[in-house]
């Protein structure tokens, strides 16, 4: 008896491990011995890399230290910033108008730094507003964004904003093609075939800077994705990955997956400057904001265009061809050398590398498969350089190390894929947790990567960090790449959801120049106030001027009264310190909008409209120094039409002595 | 199945104390078995750290069907609903049947009784995974031609049982508490059986430890995907050193847990590299056999000798032969010491 219960328990253990036999183990995220130490930096140390990380829907940039992961800032962009008063400003309220009025937020998607010479120079940071078409230029100096213009005949400006070897054009495209400004779009929405185009606006860059589109490139209606510029011998050369070449404006996720191939878009720049010098191009009335940024004012103005200057790409055939590319591609980008163009078809189990060579002999020998909307089609097979078999499954983007080879990332099995540009054979691969979406080296899309780390920012965190509820940060991870084989050395949340990012050698940055402080000789703010004796309160009407310093630690003036309910107050409030990191701040009480953040030798300027009769006490809000505490101040409000007279002081509003 | 149609010809006499209590435990866990879920197939992929499960009642699909009709609508598969299926009006009462069945043989106690359960059972059994089956094919085949993603040639028809890969998930097929709780009334079933027909001692004679220990050896070897991939020779590179695999008498390849397999030029190559991947779980290690041209045979099982004049490519000087009768051949040629596989490993 016993016996058989024996073997009866036996077969069932048996039957038992059958099932578990099969089944794979997690191989988990074991981080191997020196991880640690590789991402280590010493308290007071710094890091190697500055690493500039988009920070989607917050719409900021986020500004990283590389290999710590330490965030470092993170600068305001397209979104309203209530801490640093951006947006809030009389100052900054400008840097965010658009044709649409005020735009407090947006989706900012991909970054890239000036180059010289293919590489980059640390000068300037751009970034793409994807939802109100926009462009903004960071200045690197000073950590602030300095310059936003819009882009008129576009919508979902999302491959931008990519940039020439020598910052001559910073692109933006057109991810939903619409009807263009200046015609009526006031049509059916199934007639988007006749009616909706794809813009690629040339945006200009000069010698300080300074932005302005040079021309836009009308397109057939498909949905513009990324882009990268060519660069080496292909300088003069840009390319747009696109999809929906299905042109369907319904249940895209299906109706714009069903051709096999869709396309990627290369543009000869160099080709559409000469036929603008030759006046091919059409002036179109349209309305877009540009806005500067003055730092001797600290104020941005912003200026509504109104024309814009069109070239048509089915009208000058030898400006754009269509290089057909599997499935929806969306990354797309360019080897050191600028020979090889990898298109990521996202629905794809194959990577195809375009070669610059063999497509200059493609078009000079018409090698063409007929035509898109227009636009000549080359062969698939007379521009591929080869294919990457097997990678993995929805490759997105690809950066490079300047060895040769080149990393992929893989969303659907969430993965990075290391393989050789030339031979087109996989390397190496590790996973990420969970589902990366962009990539980046160092100088990674440049002529000059450095090689030594990737960072992969995933989509999913899930279970990586202790949960917060149902909103979780999103994550990248870094991986030491100077080896034969990636090795994970460091997780770290990200503000927003971070889509492409740029890094480049700390020392490039940190030796540019950087600004500590605003002389304050050179404050040319019309409503600054250099000293406290040029502190003073005036009245027109109902509008109140504020003229007010601060220094550690004390508002002059701290007492006013005479304000009334429904007066409109200007608080100028100069930051009189001449000393690095001695911000002030100023909060008044039940104020609508935010704070201010004055850096030293700045002025920043907050409109407050009383609504109550009281005493309303203002502040600093940043702890300046051991008597921060004591930097404080009151307005008196009187009704509407009271009599009380204006007075302003310091320290001499003391009660009467009896 | 053949045995046991004899003694159902033989025997109609009734059945014993000790096989009423157990027809008795058979008929509770029949009706039990209807409150929990009898199968289920769990899915993991990167992204999906804590898993997806779909669960098979008697009566309905439960688990997280909603994502999981989300996540097939990428493959154009069809979306999962419990009324699609009739087998769910039905299964309830047929295990409601076995469970009457079993509980009435209790009372009607005849051997032959026991036995037709037993083979209607046994039989329903069969049915339901040629069935289940059926399903598990219509839907990982009839794919929506528009589907975002097509992979051509791909299908994704879960396993009847066990693991397979499909796309970024893996997809594993086994019976949940339900249908554990069917196994173990089968079983007792066949207990029963057995006692009431004396098969065992009729099988006594012959010997069933082999038998057992081949059901062993399945057990263990029963995943496909842990089989040797052959080397191309000058065509391959090693995995560890990235120098192309040129000699086949000394190259060496692993194949993980999810069916990778990486290719080496030298055994020493292989143990670098897993001591280097450490994360990454080994399924199986295989190296060539010396003593032939380019054969990779189970590391595990392989004699090895190390030392004296062995020349290998990266001068791990380890070579493999299949047994024992080489291995001393080649340990007086080559002036080669025997060395265990764990020895190896450890180095």
């Amino acid at each position: 008896m016993n016996n058989k219960f024996l073997k009866a328990g036996f077969a069932i253990v048996l039957v038992a491990a059958f099932f578990s036999s099969c089944k794979p183990k997690n191989s988990g995220d074991v981080v191997s011995g020196d991880a640690a130490q590789k991402a280590y930096v010493a308290p007071g140390k710094y890091d190697e890399f500055y690493n500039f990380v988009s920070g989607g829907f917050s719409g900021q940039v986020s500004v990283y230290g590389l290999p710590s992961g330490r965030l470092l800032r993170v600068v305001p962009v397209f979104s309203v910033d209530p801490q640093s008063g951006y947006g809030y400003s009389e100052e900054t309220k400008p840097m965010l108008n658009t044709s649409h009025g005020f735009v407090p937020w947006d989706d900012q998607h991909h970054v890239e730094m000036s180059q010289t010479n293919g590489e980059v120079d640390g000068r300037w940071l751009f970034a793409n507003a994807n939802n109100t078409p926009r462009i903004a230029r960071l200045d690197l100096k000073t950590f602030r964004t300095t310059e936003i213009i819009e882009l008129p005949n576009s919508a979902g400006n999302h491959s931008s904003p990519f940039i020439t070897e020598n910052t001559e054009y910073v692109v933006a495209g057109t991810r939903f093609s619409v009807p263009p400004d200046n015609a009526k779009g006031d049509v059916p929405i199934n007639t988007y075939k006749e009616n909706f185009k794809g813009y690629l606006s040339f945006v200009k860059v000069g010698k300080a800077g300074e932005m302005d589109i040079a021309f836009q490139i009308e397109a057939p209606g498909v949905n513009f994705d990324l882009s990268h510029a060519g660069k080496g011998k292909s300088h003069g050369w840009f390319f747009f990955s696109c999809y929906n070449t299905e042109q369907a404006n319904t249940l895209l996720e299906v109706n714009a997956s069903q051709k096999d191939k869709d396309f990627i878009m290369a543009v000869n720049w160099k080709k559409a400057e000469e036929y603008v010098k030759a006046g091919k191009g059409k002036k179109v009335t349209t309305k877009y904001a540009h806005n500067v940024y003055d730092e001797k004012t600290h104020s941005a103005k912003s200026e509504i265009r109104t024309e814009v200057l069109v070239l048509s790409a089915k009208e000058l055939k030898d400006i754009c061809y269509m290089i057909p590319c599997p499935k929806s591609p969306h990354g797309c980008d360019v080897d050191p050398t600028g020979e090889y163009i990898v298109g990521s078809g996202k629905l794809a189990a194959l990577i195809p590398v375009f070669s610059f060579d063999k497509l200059q002999n493609a078009i000079k020998n018409k090698q063409f498969d007929g035509n898109y909307d227009g636009i000549p089609v080359i062969k698939y097979e007379a521009a591929l350089h080869g294919e990457v078999q097997k990678p993995g499954l929805g490759p997105l983007h690809t950066e490079f190390d300047g060895k040769g080879n080149a990393y992929t990332t893989f969303f659907v099995s969430s993965e990075v894929v290391k393989w050789d540009i030339k031979s087109l054979k996989v390397l190496d691969r590790v996973p990420t947790y969970y589902s990366v979406g962009h990539l980046c080296i160092p100088g990674g899309d440049s002529r000059k990567p450095f090689g030594k780390y990737l960072i992969a920012y995933n989509k999913i965190t899930k279970d990586r960090y202790l949960p917060t509820g149902p909103e979780l940060a999103q994550s990248a991870q870094i991986f030491d790449i100077s080896g034969d084989k990636m090795q994970l050395i460091l997780d770290f949340p990200t503000i927003g959801e971070p889509h492409y990012a740029q890094a480049a050698p700390a020392d490039l940055i940190r030796n540019n120049g950087q600004l500590k402080f605003y002389k304050i000789e050179d404050n040319n703010n019309p409503f600054a106030t250099k000293g406290e004796k040029e502190s003073k309160v005036i009245r027109k009407g109902n509008r109140v001027d504020v003229y007010m310093t601060s220094i550690r630690s004390h508002f002059a003036p701290d007492n006013i009264e005479g304000i009334k309910v429904g007066d409109e107050v200007y608080f100028h409030v100069t930051n009189l310190e001449q000393d690095w990191d001695v911000p002030h701040g100023f909060a008044i009480k039940g104020a609508d909008n935010a704070e201010l953040l004055i850096m030293p030798g700045e002025t920043c300027t907050l409109k407050w409209i009383p609504k109550k009769v009281g005493i309303v006490p203002f502040y600093c809000t940043d702890f300046c120094s051991a008597l921060h505490q004591e930097m404080q101040g009151y307005v008196r409000v009187s009704p509407a039409g009271s009599s009380v007279p204006l007075t302003f002081s310091l320290g001499t509003n003391v009660p009467a002595s009896k | 199945m053949f045995p046991f149609f004899i003694p159902i010809v033989m025997n109609t006499s009734k059945i014993s104390l000790f096989s009423k209590v157990l027809l008795l435990v058979v008929s509770a866990l029949f009706f039990a078995s209807l409150s929990f879920p009898m199968w289920r197939i769990e899915l993991e992929a990167p992204q999906y750290p804590e898993g997806l499960v779909l669960q098979l009642h008697a009566n309905k699909i439960a688990g997280d069907v909603a994502i999981i009709n989300g996540l097939n609508h990428y493959i154009g598969m069809k979306t999962l609903h419990t009324e699609d299926f009739p087998e769910f009006t039905i299964l309830p009462y047929i295990f409601g049947f076995f469970g009457l069945f079993a509980l009435a043989m209790v009372f009607i106690a005849k051997r032959k009784g026991v036995i037709i359960l037993f083979l209607s059972f046994l039989l329903f059994g069969v049915l339901a995974g040629v069935d289940f089956y059926r399903w598990n094919y219509e839907y990982g085949h009839n794919l929506n031609p528009n589907a975002a993603i097509v992979v051509p040639g791909m299908a994704y028809q879960p396993p009847l049982i066990g693991y397979k890969q499909l796309l970024n998930f893996g997809a594993y097929s086994i019976p949940d508490i339900g249908g554990w709780m069917l196994v173990a009334a089968g079983l007792l079933l066949f207990i029963i059986v057995i006692k009431e027909t004396n098969l065992l001692k009729k099988i006594k004679k012959q010997n069933i430890q082999p038998a057992l220990f081949l059901l062993l050896f399945l057990t263990l070897f029963s995943c496909a995907n842990d089989k040797a991939v052959p080397i191309k020779m000058n065509a391959d590179n090693c995995d560890f050193c990235g120098m192309s695999i040129a000699d086949g008498k000394f190259a060496a390849e692993v194949i993980t847990e999810k069916g990778r397999d990486y290719k080496f030029d030298d055994i020493l190559c292989m143990i670098h590299y897993t001591k280097e991947n450490s994360a990454t779980k080994i399924g199986a290690y295989y190296v060539n056999d010396f003593a032939k041209d380019n054969v990779l045979i189970p590391a595990n099982t392989a004699f090895f000798l190390s030392g004296g004049t062995i020349q290998s490519p990266m001068r791990g000087g380890i070579i493999a032969v299949s047994n024992e009768v080489d291995a001393k051949e080649f340990g007086t040629k080559l002036n080669a010491k025997p060395i265990t596989w764990e020895a190896i490993l450890n180095k």
